[in-house]
């Protein structure tokens, strides 16, 4: 039977936001005037049906009559030129299980398939075919996942006939053919590739492509984490593994409160009234390059199952994500062959990270945006999630020979195909064509149900082990469930979203949805039950043996038989030299601005000091009615706190505290000072909020270049620092992350080195939320202090010499040793409620967090230097563990702050204005509605007003 | 005797614990229903005495928001949610409860499948989640009681939220009072001004209900204030009482009452 085809638009004279937002855009972005009009309409086809059937879905279903006409079969735009968009077959379209629910629940019998699409009309003398497919091709298009329809598809059902199970003949190759077999496709080292060979050597026989593919994804960087397992040789001294070193040094604190660390999908501490909480931060950079609206997408999906899949089960109570890029302003030249321009690829990231968040009910609530020009090639893309679930089962259990593996969720396609190795792999000008299949979109109404699921299931006892089907699919979940057991697969129960996969690529997929649980036999009828009741598709793909193999079978024939051993223990330790070089950087030292008002609006419109309300107010941070502090505050709503506190709960005041920190720029200055910046920074905003330092938490991501020598050296650095961090502090990291592949190369053998990034998060209880504060001021006359050990000269890497073009080399060195005294002393007035507000001290410096204190109060303050201050240093030394503080009345309150730096600056004032004075005299006054001004304007040239 | 609140859930329901803790907080008792629970006879809407439409993205808002649902819902719940409206039982919608509401009929004349209002893409073409003033009506809408002329702060949050009617239909709603809440500027007068008025609603109109007062609608969410530390300016002062929970406080009375 023909396709039926319905077009629905708006009523001509209605609104249609999507032309116009596209408009917009194209007006914006591409300055092409020309286009003066955009109509659309969606476009949505069924297969099996007839012309009648389709009117009856057109009227009931797809066209609200009351602002909306629809088609049967015919054009519907009128005029201008007409482009349709659409998803490329087998790029999941999560619409079409809706057409195909809704048309049963309406009776219509035969549908076989449904899609949808998006026409577009373009008008004006612009609307010209060159201009079209810039606009396709810049703005439209993503190729990877999109293409242009320009005839009526035959069919929307994809066929397709599974490959064939192939021998690699890897017992006879030569080092050339191993390596020509491990690029672009396993990413594995020639050592490594031998260890194959070897292996297969000793067991008589050759791999199939479904083994030799199973090892790549296990031993990949991504999953296996060879570079964090290394022993270094740094200038000559052995010393252990960086994993190692970070655990270790969480072990050493002994912390009363960590319940598992580094050892399930997230770190897990204890809570209140028998409640655990989880966090985990992800990144996703590779994916996001490329396609960043479902790149995030997943990365979201992926980290919110991370959450659902610790312990027995756990629910996702937050989300966070921090971003860094090049500049929104960058001129398209700048930008590397094969990469996107960074103002479409922020655009697309927030868009992707607030559909996934906002569709599943999870509130996003912290993050950041940084922007260095060396992202160009890639950005920096990592998202957080937190949970909470019962104490009593936090913790795994383990599968017993007999019990079931059951996979439950989405279905299962060809996206993702080697997502694990390829993340791992550099990024090149290939990058772009070769692995298109690495990108999947996500589905985040599949994933809430099978969240709805799960936790029933949880809460009845159903589950002994859960975890996500991530980087490496099915077979790196299963691998790594059944490791001391063994576990048996029957592939080919499998659901599939569409025929034609090869057993390999159903093992290995990483389609998204998908969670794989250990199932005593006796409690699969229930789960079954649940798991339909809540729509959600669920199947015994394996289990649990006692041999200790991994076998996988397709239809009866033996696709992979593995030794767990080999599988987890068979990789060959690496032992790797590190040597950090340090960046030849001009020590500079800029003198004071010539005009301070102006010097003070450039620092707050800096795009990394400057207000992210609009990417904010696009995520529902509010969803679960947690929120006791939100994002932003302040009597006008658009104060920015410094981290969120959520009561998951309901009724009890106990509050998650959740903050992070991170400073690429200083990083490549000095990997350690710089970590440990990030680190200091982290904990600062949770306990500018009110936490207490002895029940925070942490979590590390370090986004790294490709580790040669000389970035293994940074990293070596870095991950002293936090060693050193936690030693000082007695703060335990309880989850992390590295992802070394931040490294761009071009056909000219141009290499870019995307900085490096450690992004410390934090997260920890707190008992009263009541006993917490904001950062905005609440009166005017209240005294300000500044709380925390800073060495004013220490400029390199703040905003204020960027501007100035030096970035020199003398950056803030936290010192540890007062650190964890301030944060106590900081947490003590606040819990003694003497503290009106506090904010931390970052980028901007004293200068940004004063104005901001004041844009939250609408009050203005007076802030007086002291001999020796030199004004530029004071206002814009950006030192991480420093505070600003308002206190109850002007004077300073004896002994709140004793044993700690500390200093009176000055008071808020009702008028709006921020005054600095030496000796009484102004040095400048600054308005801080021009401030404001200054601080909102980037974000809205980039969101739209 | 408390009374039964029937929190409804579907796929992509996501605002259905606030809203359960809400009621239970005004004094319900609550229990979550899958819409399949309903479908397959498990539980029956007639074993409750209040029907609660929380918000999401129920089947992800595919081709409408609330739309899927809906017709889920006059299709094979016909009967029993006539009949529910019919027994003078209170329903609410909230936020994409509300575009089922009006998406099945419901609202504003209490007549399945007779569709006379929408809920548009906002006019700034994005999803947007800020606090807003809305002005409470005056009305017969059993939910908002001893409320008329106040002030609430709410938070909304949504990308389809611009109530959209033909002007006749706007004028009936008016004179029969139907309209519960609009969206307040600073000056505390319904308003047409971006953000105040976060979607460009027609009249400012943030919540409707039936000429009998008992079926609500509204795009913002009392259900995230019903606790004074849901505000984000509880530091600052000058909230007695959570500005939502009267809302559900209402609606428990009025069953009571009954």
């Amino acid at each position: 039977m023909a396709i039926q085809e319905v077009r629905v638009e708006n009523l001509p004279g209605l609104p249609d936001t999507v032309g116009e937002a596209l408009l917009y855009e194209i007006h914006n972005t591409l300055g092409i005037k020309e286009i003066t009009g955009i109509r659309t309409a969606k476009v949505y086809r069924f297969e099996g049906i007839d012309r009648d059937q389709a009117v009856v879905l057109a009227e009931r279903l797809l066209a609200e009559k009351l602002f909306q006409r629809f088609s049967i079969n015919r054009p519907l735009l009128e005029g201008g030129t007409v482009v349709e968009v659409a998803y490329k077959p087998g790029v999941m379209n999560p619409e079409a299980a809706s057409l195909v629910k809704s048309a049963a629940d309406l009776g219509i019998t035969g549908l076989l398939a449904a899609d949808s699409s998006r026409e577009y009309a373009f008008y004006g003398p612009g609307a010209v075919p060159g201009n079209i497919d810039l606009v396709l091709k810049k703005l439209l298009v993503n190729e990877t996942v999109e293409r242009v329809i320009r005839e009526k598809p035959q069919s929307l059902i994809l066929e397709g006939r599974p490959g064939r199970t192939e021998i690699i003949p890897i017992r006879g190759m030569s080092d050339d053919d191993l390596m020509d077999l491990s690029r672009d496709k396993l990413f594995l080292n020639l050592e490594e590739m031998r260890a194959i060979k070897n292996y297969f050597l000793g067991l008589g026989r050759d791999p199939t492509d479904c083994e030799v593919e199973t090892l790549a994804q296990t031993w990949s960087e991504h999953c296996g984490h060879k570079t964090f397992k290394a022993v270094l040789e740094v200038g000559g001294k052995i010393k252990p593994p960086l994993l190692k070193r970070l655990q270790d040094a969480t072990r050493g604190t002994g912390h009363p409160l960590v319940l598992s660390a580094f050892v399930d999908n997230s770190g897990v501490m204890a809570f209140f009234d028998g409640w655990a909480i989880c966090g985990k931060v992800e990144t996703h950079n590779s994916p996001s390059a490329i396609e960043p609206y479902g790149g995030a997408m997943t990365g979201s999906g992926g980290v919110f199952r991370d959450i659902m899949g610790t312990g027995r089960g756990a629910r996702v109570i937050a989300s966070t994500d921090m971003f860094c890029f090049a500049p929104p302003w960058m001129d398209q030249s700048e930008v590397p062959p094969g990469c996107l321009h960074p103002k479409y690829l922020l655009r697309k990231v927030v868009a992707g990270v607030r559909d996934y968040g906002n569709r599943m009910g999870i509130p996003t609530n912290n993050g950041s945006v940084h922007f260095h020009r060396d992202f160009r090639a890639k950005p920096t893309i990592i998202v957080g999630a937190y949970g909470i679930l019962p104490e009593s089962t936090c913790r795994k259990g383990k599968p017993d020979p007999g019990d079931l593996a059951v996979v439950m969720g989405g279905r299962t396609g060809r996206d993702g195909i080697h997502g694990a190795t390829f993340s791992s792999g550099e990024m090149t000008h290939r990058t772009v064509d070769v692995n298109a299949s690495a990108v999947q979109i996500g589905n985040a109404i599949e994933e809430k149900r099978m969240s709805d699921a799960l936790l029933e299931a949880s809460r009845e006892g159903l589950v002994k082990a859960v975890t996500d089907c991530g980087a490496g699919g099915f077979g790196s979940a299963l691998g790594e469930m059944g490791s001391e057991t063994g576990v048996l697969v029957w592939l080919e129960r499998a659901p599939l979203k569409y025929q034609g996969l090869s057993p390999w690529e159903i093992w290995l997929s990483e389609s998204q949805e998908r969670m794989v649980l250990a199932v005593r036999p006796d409690h699969w009828p229930r789960l079954a039950e649940i798991c339909r009741m809540y729509n959600v598709e669920a199947v015994v793909l394996g289990t649990f043996t006692g041999d200790r193999m991994l076998k996988v079978t397709y239809e009866g024939e033996t696709v992979c038989s593995l030794e767990m051993e080999f599988l987890h223990h068979g990789l060959p330790e690496r032992r790797l030299k590190a040597a950090w070089i340090p960046p030849e950087k001009q020590e500079a030292v800029p003198g004071p601005p010539g005009d301070w008002l102006e010097a003070y609006c450039r620092v707050m419109s800096h795009p990394d000091v400057c207000s992210k309300e609009p990417i904010v107010r696009m995520y529902d941070h509010g969803v679960q009615g947690t929120n006791t502090l939100p994002p932003f505050g302040g009597a006008a709503g658009d104060a920015p706190n410094d981290a969120v506190v959520l009561t998951p709960l309901y009724g009890k005041h106990f509050g998650v505290v959740i903050s992070h920190g991170l400073n690429p720029v200083l990083n490549s200055i000095n990997p350690y000072y710089g970590s440990l910046w990030a680190a200091a920074e982290a904990v600062s905003n949770a306990v500018a909020a009110g936490a207490d330092p002895s029940d925070i938490c942490l979590i590390d991501n370090f986004i790294w270049p490709f580790p040669d020598s000389e970035s293994l050296g940074a990293l070596d650095m870095a991950v002293d620092a936090c060693v050193d961090f936690v030693k000082a502090t007695g703060m335990p990291f309880i989850s992390g992350k590295d992802s070394l592949s931040s490294t761009y190369r071009d056909a000219g053998g141009t290499v870019i080195k995307i900085p490096p990034v450690l992004c410390v998060s934090a997260f920890g209880r707190i008992r009263d939320v009541r006993k917490t504060v904001s950062a905005d001021f609440k009166r005017a006359g209240s005294g300000i202090v500044l709380v925390g050990k800073r060495t004013p000269s220490e400029m390199a890497g703040s905003v204020y010499c960027r501007l100035a073009g030096a970035e020199g080399t003398n950056l803030p060195r936290v010192d540890i040793g007062t650190l964890i005294a301030v944060f106590r002393r900081v947490h003590k007035a606040i819990e003694s409620g003497r503290v009106l507000a506090c904010h931390d001290i970052s980028e901007g410096g004293l200068a940004a967090a004063l104005a901001e204190m004041c844009f939250g109060g609408e009050v203005g303050a007076v802030v007086d230097l002291e001999d020796g201050d030199v004004a530029e240093e004071f206002l814009f030394n950006e030192t991480a563990g420093t505070f600003l503080v308002e206190i109850k009345g002007e004077d300073m309150p004896p002994g709140l702050f004793e044993g700690v730096p500390h200093r009176l600056i000055g008071k808020t004032t009702a008028e709006k204005a921020i005054t600095v004075r030496r000796g009484g005299e102004a040095l400048f006054m600054a308005d801080t509605g021009l401030l404001r001004e200054a601080w909102k304007r980037p974000m809205k040239e980039v969101f739209g007003p | 005797m408390k009374p039964r609140v029937c929190v409804l859930r579907a796929d992509g329901t996501n605002c259905d614990l606030e809203t359960f803790y809400a009621f239970e907080k005004a004094g319900a008792e609550c229990r979550m229903v899958h819409v399949n629970q309903l479908r397959s006879g498990e539980e029956r809407l007639a074993g409750y005495q209040i029907l609660a439409l929380p918000g999401g993205f129920s089947y992800g808002d595919d081709v409408h928001s609330g739309k899927i649902l809906a017709v889920e819902l006059t299709s094979f719940l016909r009967e029993s949610l006539q009949e529910f409206v019919d027994g003078g039982k209170p329903v609410i919608g909230i936020c994409n409860g509300f575009q089922v509401l009006v998406r099945t009929g419901l609202l504003p004349g209490r007549r399945l499948g007779d569709i006379r209002c929408a809920l548009m893409n906002n006019d700034s073409g994005r999803f947007e989640c800020r606090w807003v003033t809305m002005k409470v009506e005056d009305s017969p809408c059993i939910f908002t009681r001893g409320l008329s002329g106040r002030l609430l702060s709410i938070q909304v949050a949504h990308g389809e939220g611009k109530f959209y009617a033909e002007r006749e239909q706007l004028d009936s709603l008016e004179a029969a009072g139907q309209v519960v809440f609009r969206y307040a500027g600073p000056d505390g007068l319904p308003t047409m001004e971006y953000p105040y008025n976060p979607n460009g609603s027609l009249n400012a109109i943030a919540g409707i209900c039936d000429r009998t007062g008992l079926v609500m609608g509204l795009m913002p969410h009392p259900e995230r204030f019903v606790d004074i530390h849901q505000h984000p300016n509880w530091r600052r002062g000058g909230f007695d009482l959570p500005h939502g929970l009267p809302v559900f406080i209402n609606a428990v009375k009025y069953c009571m009452e009954m």
